[in-house]
């Protein structure tokens, strides 16, 4: 068996946070991310969905190593990262790369988009000049930029536009992980498509492994084989996508599809919200019978079997 | 707040101590003394009994306790450059001219270039925008000194309807104040303006307008307020450090203030005047900068009220 | 009633490369009590229009014209300072996409609504003040005496966009311009803001027009659809209508590829192309060269936006 592309095991990060007040600074621990563990199969596309401040984006950047971790550890095809220095990472960088939402500020306005896409090469020294173009002037035709599109500045694009260079730049080192933290959230209805669209058929075609950060639920059933659900820090639900879809088991989790607005006028209803306090408060309790697997039967909240995959936060009794 | 301004209190006596530590230690490092001078010279065994009387021969930490001992009851020795007064009475006979000059000519200019930055905000792009900016720019590339000798041509020599030079009755004040007052106007004029046209872009503007509100009661409450925020940091050091007026204006009139002492004091090592006057500097910048921060809190609810609620 | 009247509306931005045209010729109306989804993607100029109903445009360097522009019976064009804010929080209100930059932060938020109650209506300060607090109370905020008195970087984004509405209505306006009030949100506080905004549309008969680019929130919340591409209104008419039976190519493909319509992981219908670029808009129909359907004369010449069947109008060479 093959080790997964990326694994995550148990990483929390801990901020500082100041305490108003007093002479003296005092700080108390912020928890970003408590104890996520995560899988990533290869060729996958693994959902991390919840709202801001749920510790998503964080746990994406600590996969990255551009977060460090407070504890825990992080496997890139089998291989702990966690403790590497700069140039024992370096091979490990070239099989995990990014995409962020704000591909503006990503791309460096003064370089031409053959120069932003060749970058990586030139870094890792991968290749000849002419090479280099030559390889960065392919993948802008691969992901729907004219060759043509070389010479110009990322200023001349539009929104949907910017985002595929990023994706050709993050793409062109064939990594084995990309982390897509909402891509397609700053774009037009008509583009964010093209885009999913665009993640769908390089993924299939390079067998890539995404791990997809959103909180666009609707994207996320389009996009995903598999869904993990996080809420203050931690992950409350995890399961194949569908079966998030339709048959949550954590009220967070229902909370938030409860929330999609409705895809047609006739679906529409009145709608009853928990508060925070409420959902906080709503930590399923299971029995040992409700498990799919056996688990400790303890007061703490732990993520249990409760079916095929499918995975809940929940109180063993 | 009050908490606030204790610790900020403590910063500044910390400031205080290591600036002077500094600038003692500086001036006894650069080689030469105030008897080294090829104008007067002296004797080795004279400069020697000189340096002693004056206790230019102790080792440098007990000079230091002992001239901080002196400055904490406000004795600041006596200048070489004119042993006859004490350093305290010098600056007591110099520093109103500079007070007078720099004082007035921020007084004046300030607010001036504040009207004039906010007539070039609300009317941007507009001519009176263009004529504001250019007339701030020049302000701010032409050398103080060559706006001086325009002034000098043109009122004292051409019109002839002042004294081109001197500090007598008030009328001869005029020109030296006009001068300087140029500084402040060019400088408050551009920050003025781009600190409004910061604050008019913001959205919630817009929402003003949405809501009903007289364009007057944006301006003068809303718009007013929020850029006060940022020229606040900027404006009172500014203030202070003007106050102490300029070199090359009391050159180019010959005011007798305090700009001449600071050259002359350096060349002569005049320990005791230049150790006075940057001590005295610092002092006043620490605390305008402490008068602007309290301010900036003060219109500034973020700093005033601190965390989330509701 | 008619509340809102407009009538081939252009709206043109001079800037230093040349004239943008965000709206070309937009007629559009809205009754009492009558809710109205403007959609469109960004740079359709469907923010613009409702800026311009409201003259909240800088004006240079934009430029506004419409044979009619009446909101409330008053022609909004002729109107001078005064008239325009009695104008405005006062026969409309306005609220918009991000409530974190919507407040001035330097005074409370009772302060603000406050204000706003006393522009339009003599009323003592302690007497806006109770008024205040019962309206924060009706936008569901418990705490409502401490909001009065918070600033708003002491608030979070969707308690901040409840009282941004509430000040809104601190005036009893006939109609509401909501302007993607909840893109700046997260997916359960949009829900709950949604549902408010629904909820005092109906208790007070105000008039709604909901600006968002989400077909989502439009199916929730409007009577009434115009869908606009290229600072041109595309299609019109009854919600329902819209989503089972879409008239124009445009919302068509927009419906298509909405994702998440169905289960399990799949390519989505996509619309080929970018949105125009407004500065240098196509010829003819804006969305011809995007358009699945397009014939020679959509580069030539722009359909008129005319009434296909009733109460439905559309803008398309093959419908009519």
């Amino acid at each position: 068996m093959t080790a997964p592309a990326l694994e995550l095991r148990g990483i929390s990060k801990v901020y500082p946070l100041r305490v108003p007040g007093g002479w003296l600074p005092r700080f108390s621990d912020h928890h970003a991310v408590r104890d996520v563990s995560l899988v990533l199969p290869r060729n996958r596309i693994l959902g991390l969905v919840g709202e801001s401040g749920s510790g998503k984006t964080t746990t994406g950047m600590m996969a990255l190593r551009l977060v460090e971790p407070s504890a825990g550890r992080i496997l890139v095809d089998g291989v702990d990262i966690t403790a590497m220095d700069h140039a024992g990472l370096k091979p490990y960088r070239r099989r995990m790369q990014v995409v962020f939402q704000d591909s503006y500020s990503a791309l460096d306005p003064m370089m031409t988009l053959a120069q932003i896409v060749a970058e990586p090469l030139h870094i890792h020294g991968l290749g000849s000049k002419p090479e280099q173009t030559e390889q960065a002037l392919g993948w802008l035709a691969r992901v729907g930029l004219d060759r043509s599109y070389g010479n110009r500045y990322p200023h001349e694009l539009s929104g949907g536009q910017r985002q595929r260079v990023a994706i050709a730049r993050a793409l062109i080192l064939r990594p084995s992980v990309l982390v897509a933290d909402e891509p397609t959230s700053a774009l037009d209805v008509s583009v964010k498509a093209q885009i999913i669209n665009l993640l769908q058929d390089l993924q299939a075609e390079m067998g890539l492994s995404i791990l997809f950060i959103s909180h666009d639920l609707s994207v996320v059933r389009s996009l995903t084989d598999e869904v993990a659900v996080m809420f203050n820090g931690r992950i409350v639900e995890q399961a194949p996508t569908e079966a998030i879809f339709t048959d949550a088991r954590h009220a967070y989790t229902r909370s938030l599809l409860d929330a999609v607005p409705v895809q047609n006028p006739r679906e529409r209803r009145h709608r009853t919200f928990l508060t925070r306090a409420q959902l906080e408060a709503a930590t399923p309790r299971l029995a040992q019978a409700d498990l799919a697997r056996p688990a400790l039967s303890q007061a703490a909240p732990q993520l249990v079997a409760v079916g095929p995959d499918h995975w809940l936060e929940a109180v063993v009794t | 707040m009050i908490v606030y301004i204790l610790k900020r209190l403590a910063s500044i006596a910390l400031t205080f101590t290591v600036v002077s530590v500094i600038v003692f230690l500086m001036m006894h490092a650069v080689p030469g003394g105030p008897f080294d001078g090829n104008d007067m010279p002296v004797s080795d065994e004279v400069k020697a009994k000189l340096n002693a009387s004056l206790g230019l021969d102790r080792p440098l930490y007990v000079q230091y306790f002992k001239y901080m001992w002196g400055v904490l009851h406000f004795d600041f020795g006596v200048p070489f450059q004119s042993p006859g007064e004490t350093v305290l009475e010098l600056l007591g006979r110099a520093w109103p001219p500079s007070l007078i000059l720099g004082g007035a000519g921020v007084l004046i200019g300030a607010p001036l270039g504040i009207l004039l930055g906010m007539a070039a905000a609300l009317r941007r792009n507009t001519w009176v925008d263009y004529l504001a900016s250019a007339f701030a720019t020049l302000g701010l590339t032409i050398p103080v000194f060559v706006t001086s000798m325009l002034l000098i041509l043109v009122f004292a020599v051409w019109l002839d309807w002042l004294p081109a030079s001197g500090w007598g009755k008030p009328y001869s004040w005029v020109l030296p104040i006009v001068a300087y007052a140029t500084i402040p106007l060019a400088t408050y004029a551009r920050y003025t303006r781009s600190a409004m046209l910061d604050v008019l872009n913001k959205p919630f503007v817009t929402v003003l307008r949405a809501k009903g509100l007289s364009e007057r009661r944006i301006i003068f409450q809303h718009v007013l307020r929020n850029a006060a925020l940022p020229m606040v940091t900027v404006f009172l050091p500014m203030f202070i450090g003007t106050a102490t007026g300029s070199i090359f204006v009391e050159a180019m009139f010959r005011v007798p203030g305090l700009g001449a002492y600071f050259v002359s004091s350096i060349n002569l090592r005049d320990y005791a005047l230049e150790m006075a006057l940057i001590l005295m500097i610092t002092m006043m910048f620490c605390v305008s900068y402490l008068i602007s921060d309290i301010l900036y809190a003060l219109l500034n609810p973020r700093i005033r009220t601190g965390g989330r609620r509701g | 009633m008619r509340l809102l009247d407009v009538v081939n509306l252009t709206v043109s931005f001079v800037q230093h490369e040349g004239v943008v045209q965000a709206v070309r010729g937009m007629t559009l109306h809205l009754d009492a009590g009558e809710s109205l989804g403007i959609v469109g993607e960004s740079g359709s100029g469907k923010s613009v229009t409702c800026m311009a109903a409201l003259r909240l445009l800088r004006e240079p360097p934009a430029k506004i014209a419409a044979d009619r522009l009446d909101l409330g019976g008053v022609d909004v064009l002729a109107a001078r300072g005064r008239d325009l804010a009695a104008l405005r929080g006062r026969v409309a209100a306005m609220i918009f996409q991000d409530p974190m930059t919507a407040f001035d932060p330097s005074f409370t938020i009772g302060h603000q609504i406050v204000e706003t109650i006393q522009a339009h209506r003599a009323t003592a300060k302690a007497q806006a003040r109770a008024e205040a607090e019962a309206l924060l109370r009706r936008v569901e905020i418990k705490n409502a005496g401490g909001v009065l008195d918070a600033y708003p970087h002491q608030l979070s984004g969707g308690m901040l966009q409840r009282a941004m509405i509430a000040m809104a209505l601190s005036c009893q306006p006939q109609v509401l311009f909501a302007d993607e009030p909840t893109t700046a949100l997260d997916v359960t506080i949009q829900a709950q803001i949604l549902q408010l905004i629904k909820e005092l549309q109906a208790e007070m008969g105000m008039g709604l027009i909901m600006v968002t680019h989400d077909l989502g929130v439009v199916a929730e919340t409007v009577d009434r659809v115009l869908v606009m591409y290229g600072g041109r209104a595309m299609e019109q008419g009854p919600v329902q209508k819209i989503f089972d039976a879409p008239l124009h190519p445009y919302t068509q493909a927009l419906l298509a590829s909405i994702p998440g319509r169905v289960a399990g992981r799949q390519r989505l219908v996509e619309i080929a192309g970018a949105s125009p670029n407004p500065a240098n808009p196509p010829k003819g129909c804006p969305f011809h060269p995007r358009c699945a359907v397009a014939e020679a004369r959509c580069g030539v010449e722009a359909p008129a936006f005319q009434t296909v069947t009733a109460g439905r109008d559309a803008a398309c060479w093959r419908l009519q």
